[in-house]
């Protein structure tokens, strides 16, 4: 806002003119975003929606997009290759590099697209369009098999390449590319719809810059980052004293026989400012759970945490400067060497926002519990007709429960969808037994966990090969504040037939038959407060909607219930509420405890 | 529905402060206005109110009454405010949770630590599961286990849920388990309502089918007992006149039909503002217009190309999904009543949170402090301090001090500029939704007239059209009361659609006409049900097509009145032409599939012809005072024209304010206003 830093006088985006940008700036992403959706191609992205979008001014600082904290810091790896002073109007760019982009795309099946845009021949900033490709060749169909022990197993690595040069695509490239996939049609039908997309973005943009002249756009780009920067940072300042905090947790298994592996986080909060260091974390992993973190993650997953008061705040580069330093730690678990394999990193990536919000519990602010992170499984095989089938589908998880509300039941990641049934049927050659609310996975508490689901899925191939990644058996979500970690989850096949069993949580080549019944059950969110703090109501509400059992509400809860299940039994259950099991730890998994490692 | 035998019609708007009512004489095109309080505890008092007031100036009884014509939010509010009735839902085993799992997403502009997942309306404890499976052809896998049926009726008698829907999985294909679930519920619950997916809303996706069936029920029994309370009253002051209810597709139906789908009334209120400002449009000669009706607390904004509205199934009511055929509608919350308030970080965010009408903008002076978009525009004099007709006062101190107060201060601004920006940021956000409906849908807005209604709508329409670049703009002579007009105007109209999925290269020319032909035979019978003769009837047929592999399809009209292999190929290059013009590219190397056929069914009444407007005395009678407005350049007094004294032909340069009794135009300078033959006010740019 001050113009004193400044030796020339520029003109300044006045305040309202400022919020008119920035809804202008919003409605643009809605555009692209709904332009992918109505006309991308695969399942993963049309109808789970697994894409992004995102705006970023000409230095490739992020102003607007989407509220997850994965964005990484997708534009400047295009700089190590194209100097802004090379680029031109209608040039496009792309890549899905991971280790090439310092971790911006963290694995290969997410391809970036970006074009920049250009106003009266200046670079006004850049917009992205940011989709997950359901195949990009590799070892297995779908690309990131939990089996995969490199990242060249994982598909093909597109560095950052120039697609377009002044509104002429490379074609060559993108056939390339087609040629490197099991499903080229489904490939081919998304990365147009992402193209389209940025077209559109970069329309928007020239017309606001038409509007209100880019030297206001540009300033408005800056006053924005400087406004979610000092919410962020007056938020911290007032939950969190100076000193140093550490929080750590725990990966069970790689799935390819190693590990636990420890994720350890510190705080270090002083008059030099704000560190994050994850350098004591444990070595890198030889299976595709490594996430190569860019330092612009660990920044998103506080600030988007500081800026959760108010909706009028974008998440961008400015609320990530809350933190001033992140240190990692080379060949480590959050910083692995070329060419670890990485497809697995979802797992991670929530345990990593959870462990963020156990730093700031641990620090003296008050949190959530732990999500459960999402869980997601590959079946592949021919079809009724021989032709080949990858169905990768994404199963909803409970998060965490807050110090002001239940934790979400059934959700994913963010802004992402489940496939109807009705869609599964028809797409995919399974039948989908029964698909509901996982009850008790959600950790009692004052406020519960949210709860996990239930999905069985029958294969109707011949055969289905699957894939599995399911966490938490053994470290389910922690709970805070008295609350109680959430439920584990697991993936049976058969349940109750006598050819039972149950699946590696990460594995790979299970195979399925005709017949067999694959069951999913997901684990919950963690619990926050003591649950006999919990009102009876709401402990009658959640036993009757199917959420908790009875036997829960009483032992969990203290709540008796009426033998019909429809009241609650105030003088049995103030009884038994007299027995209120002590809490001597911040978090609990397995038991109260300080720490979990 | 002879001419002589419909002469006068009436309608009836009803609002959440007023009931507006239209009276009009077919035969000599005369009309008369009426405004009742609205009764909400039975809207239906305000009803009969407004019509006996409007029979009455028009000395007429009920008996000469030949439609009446209505839009009821009834639907829309119990949705919004979570007040309709205890609902069961039957589903197929296994899927209880259907509606709590939804599309298990966390919206992609919240925060995740911040988001609460909004509460059901039909708790799941009301869920019931049911032995029964179809596979995705419809063919049973497991039969419908009758006897647990029995069991869930009576449970459900017992318990005095008589408000039952019914979805089970693959019922879009094979309906058969669905009617006879409904029949064994009525044999042991026959008080029982029930609705169907399958007669709802026969399309894939069970979240959104078994959503929009509950809803159904949800306002079912409000919505039958509030029309048949009308039916009553009506027939009790001896009128015969069939009530016509406004759907949100744009048409209207009997109360019969209303009464079988009641969910399809969600947007009756707007869709007939949408109808008003189409007939408005083609009165002024523009067959491309954006409408914008702005109320006290939300703008509804539609688009009508070429005579045309733009129907959507992918529509939205408080955030529950309910794709039936509706006009597509993009409402923002931002009126005259929306609250500016500036938030810790310095944001300024006007709506979605409204004064209301009690206590209303600060200027009220009911107790109101907050500051509200109408506080501004009193503060930048874009209204006067008086209402026309001696009404209330406005309080010119009370504006200021809450813009002062709450917007002022906090941003460090004058007053003034506060109050602008305050105007700007609910532009701004009136624009973003009629980008939504335009250029969203490939249409720019630079090529449509904007038509302002509603009570605040004249005040932003101008504003509004600089911004968006459109160069003309419609005030109609009514602007309070279009929707009553768009009643006055509409036609009876039934959507019926149908699943034909069809894959190149074998398009099976033969099915689709013989779907065409079981939509249109469905048809037939509504329009006999309807009594509409046969020279009224029209039938028009559209398919929705999409590359193999998406999941979205484009409606779009047949092309041709056959249906062969020549009328196929050209309504696929329709659709090429389509996909590029919304989304900026065709795909002429992939394989497109028909996906559904619909048949749109209306049955047109004779067409009512605007008023003509007199023409009026000199310009210099009109004006009736001068008022200092400030505007963007500076401080400036200028005429205030009374808009019944603007006669037809008058012509005059602005800036200006044009007073009516419902409403203020606002004339910035730069803009040219001239009054038409019919009464409307269209203000060129430049």
């Amino acid at each position: 806002m001050s113009m004193g830093a400044h030796t020339a006088p520029e003109p300044v985006c006045d305040a309202v003119t400022l919020d008119v940008v920035l809804g202008a700036l919003r409605a643009t992403q809605s555009e692209m975003e709904a332009l992918i959706e109505r006309t991308a191609m695969s399942p993963f992205i049309r109808e789970k929606k697994d894409f992004f979008v995102a705006l970023f001014d000409a230095d490739g600082d992020l102003i607007v997009g989407a509220y997850r904290p994965s964005a990484g810091d997708p534009v400047r790896p295009i700089f190590e290759h194209y100097p802004v002073e090379d680029m031109r109007p209608g040039d496009l760019y792309w890549y899905n590099d991971c280790y090439g982009s310092h971790g911006s795309v963290s694995h290969s099946p997410d391809q970036v697209f970006l074009a920049p845009v250009f106003v009266d021949g200046r670079l006004l900033g850049f917009v992205q369009s940011w989709a997950h490709f359901a195949d990009i060749g590799g070892m297995r169909p779908g690309s990131i098999s939990p089996d995969c022990v490199d990242i060249f197993q994982e598909g093909i690595i597109v560095p950052p390449v120039r697609l377009a040069r002044e509104g002429e695509v490379n074609e060559e490239l993108l056939r390339f590319f087609y040629r490197n996939s099991r499903f080229p049609d489904l490939i081919k039908g998304d990365t147009r719809a992402c193209l389209a997309a940025l077209r559109l973005g970069e329309r928007r943009l020239v017309e606001l810059a038409g509007r209100f002249g880019s030297e206001v756009v540009a300033d408005a780009f800056r006053q924005l980052g400087a406004r979610s920067e000092r919410a962020a940072k007056a938020r911290l300042g007032k939950i969190i004293r100076n000193g140093q905090y550490r929080f750590s947790d725990e990966i069970e298994t790689d799935g390819q026989g190693n590990g636990p592996f420890r994720m350890a986080m510190e705080l270090r909060v002083g008059d030099n400012g704000v560190v994050l260091d994850f350098s004591a974390s444990d070595d890198q992993a030889p299976g595709p759970i490594n996430y190569l973190l860019n330092p612009a993650v660990p920044r998103a997953m506080l600030s988007m945490y500081l800026l959760a008061g108010d909706p009028t705040l974008p998440l961008n580069s400015g609320a990530g400067r809350a933190v001033d330093e992140v240190v990692l730690r080379p060949g480590s678990l959050l910083q692995p060497l070329w060419p670890a394999p990485l497809g697995q990193r979802g797992l991670t990536m929530m345990r990593l926002l959870s462990a963020t919000m156990g730093l700031i519990n641990a620090a003296g602010g008050e949190s959530t519990a732990a999500n459960c992170p999402y869980v997601i499984y590959f079946a592949r095989g021919l079809d009724g007709n021989g032709e080949p089938f990858l169905l990768t589908d994404g199963v909803g998880v409970g998060y965490g429960a807050r110090p002001f509300a239940d934790g979400i039941d059934a959700v994913y990641y963010i802004a992402q969808e489940n496939y109807p049934v009705e869609l599964m049927e028809h797409t995919f050659p399974v039948r989908i037994r029964g698909y509901g609310i996982h009850r008790d996975s959600g950790g009692p508490g004052r406020w519960r966990g949210g709860c996990g689901v239930i999905r069985e899925i029958e294969v109707l191939a011949e055969k289905a090969t699957i894939a599995v990644r399911v966490d938490g058996a053994d470290s389910p979500a922690w709970g805070v504040g008295g609350g109680i970690n959430g439920g584990a989850g697991r993936a049976i096949v058969n349940p109750g037939r006598v050819d039972e069993r149950q699946l590696d949580p990460l594995s790979d080549g299970n195979e399925l038959f005709r017949g067999d019944v694959m069951r999913l059950e997901t684990g919950g969110g963690g619990g926050w407060g003591h649950p006999f703090d919990r009102p009876p109501e709401q402990v009658l509400a959640d036993v009757r909607g199917g959420f908790v059992s009875r036997d829960m509400a009483e032992e969990q809860y203290g709540v008796v219930l009426s033998p019909d299940g429809l009241s609650v039994e105030a003088a049995a259950t103030e009884t038994r509420r007299r027995k209120r099991p002590a809490v001597d730890g911040l978090f609990h998994r397995g038991g109260y405890r300080d720490e979990l490692t | 529905m002879e001419t002589n035998m419909l002469r006068f019609a009436i309608a009836v708007d009803t609002g959440g402060t007023f009931t507006d009512v239209t009276l009009f004489d077919r035969q000599t095109g005369q009309s008369w206005t009426a405004k009742a309080p609205s009764t909400p505890a039975d809207p239906s008092i305000g009803f009969m109110d407004g019509i006996a007031s409007a029979l009455t100036q028009a000395e007429l009884t009920p008996e000469d009454l030949a439609q009446v014509f209505h839009g009821t939010t009834v639907a829309t509010n119990l949705i919004l405010e979570g007040k309709g009735a205890k609902v069961a839902l039957l589903t197929t085993a296994g899927f209880q949770h259907v509606l709590e799992i939804g599309r298990q997403d966390i919206p992609r502009n919240a925060n995740m630590f911040a988001w609460v997942k909004p509460k059901r309306p039909v708790p799941p404890e009301q869920v019931f599961e049911v032995p029964e499976r179809l596979d995705l052809d419809g063919n049973v896998l497991e039969a419908l286990d009758t006897e647990a049926v029995r069991r869930i009726a009576r449970d459900l008698r017992a318990q005095g849920i008589d408000a039952i829907a019914i979805c089970f999985l693959h019922s879009f294909t094979e309906p058969k388990h669905e009617r006879q679930t409904r029949d064994i519920i009525l044999e042991e619950h026959p008080d029982a309502l029930v609705s169907l997916s399958s007669e709802v809303l026969r399309v894939f996706r069970e979240y959104e089918r078994s959503m929009a069936t509950a809803l159904n029920v949800y306002v079912m029994q409000a919505v039958t007992q509030y029309v048949a309370n009308l039916q009553e009253r009506l027939t009790g002051v001896g009128a015969a006149a069939p009530l016509l209810i406004m759907k949100s597709n744009g048409g209207v139906v009997s109360a019969a039909e209303v009464q079988r789908v009641p969910a399809h009334t969600a947007l009756s209120g707007p869709a007939a503002g949408v109808v008003g400002a189409r007939f408005v449009g083609a009165a002024a000669g523009f067959d491309d217009v954006i409408g914008i009706d702005i109320g006290g607390t939300s703008a509804d904004i539609c688009l009508v190309k070429d005579g045309q509205h733009t129907v959507s199934g992918n529509g939205k009511v408080g955030g529950w999904p309910l794709p039936f055929p509706m006009l597509d509608i993009h409402t923002v919350g931002t009126g005259g009543g929306s609250i500016a308030s500036v938030s810790n970080d310095g944001a300024l965010t006007v709506g979605p949170a409204s004064a209301g009408a009690v206590p209303g903008p600060a200027c009220y002076g009911r107790g109101g402090g907050a500051a509200t978009v109408t506080d501004a525009h009193l503060v930048l004099g874009h209204v006067p301090p008086y209402l026309l007709g001696g009404g209330m006062r406005l309080d010119v101190g009370a504006a200021r001090g809450a813009v002062e107060k709450n917007v002022a201060q906090p941003l460090g601004l004058d007053i003034e500029a506060a109050a602008r920006g305050v105007i700007a940021i609910s532009n701004n956000d009136m624009v973003g939704a009629i980008r939504v409906i335009s250029i969203e849908r490939g249409h720019d807005p630079r090529d449509f007239a904007l038509v302002a209604f509603g009570g605040a709508g004249p005040l932003h329409g101008v504003a509004l059209a600089d911004l968006l670049g459109t160069r003309t703009v419609i005030i109609p002579p009514h602007p309070g009361v279009l929707s009553a007009l768009g009643l006055l105007v509409s036609q009876l109209r039934t959507d019926y659609a149908r699943t034909c999925l069809q894959t190149p290269p074998d398009y099976n020319v033969a099915q689709i006409a013989a779907t065409f032909g079981e939509l249109e035979a469905e048809a037939d019978a509504w329009f006999q049900r309807e009594q509409v003769p046969p020279a009224a009837r029209k039938l028009s047929r559209h398919a929705s097509l999409r590359y193999r592999h998406q999941g979205f399809e484009l409606r779009l009209p047949w092309a041709g009145d056959a249906v062969d292999g020549l009328a196929t190929e050209a309504t696929l290059e329709a659709f090429h032409a389509l996909h590029e013009q919304l989304y900026t590219f065709a795909q002429r190397d992939t394989p497109v599939e028909i996906v559904t056929l619909h048949v749109v069914a209306e049955g047109h009444f004779d067409q009512i012809e605007p008023s003509v407007w007199p023409s009026g005395g000199s310009l210099a009678e009109a004006v009736i005072d001068h008022l200092p407005v400030s505007f963007e350049a500076g401080r400036q007094t200028v005429p205030v024209y009374d808009r019944m004294k603007l006669g037809a032909g008058a012509e005059f340069a602005g800036p200006g304010l044009i007073v009516q009794l419902d409403s203020t135009t606002l004339i910035p300078e730069g803009h040219h206003v001239s009054c038409d033959r019919f009464g409307n006010l269209i203000i060129a740019a430049g």
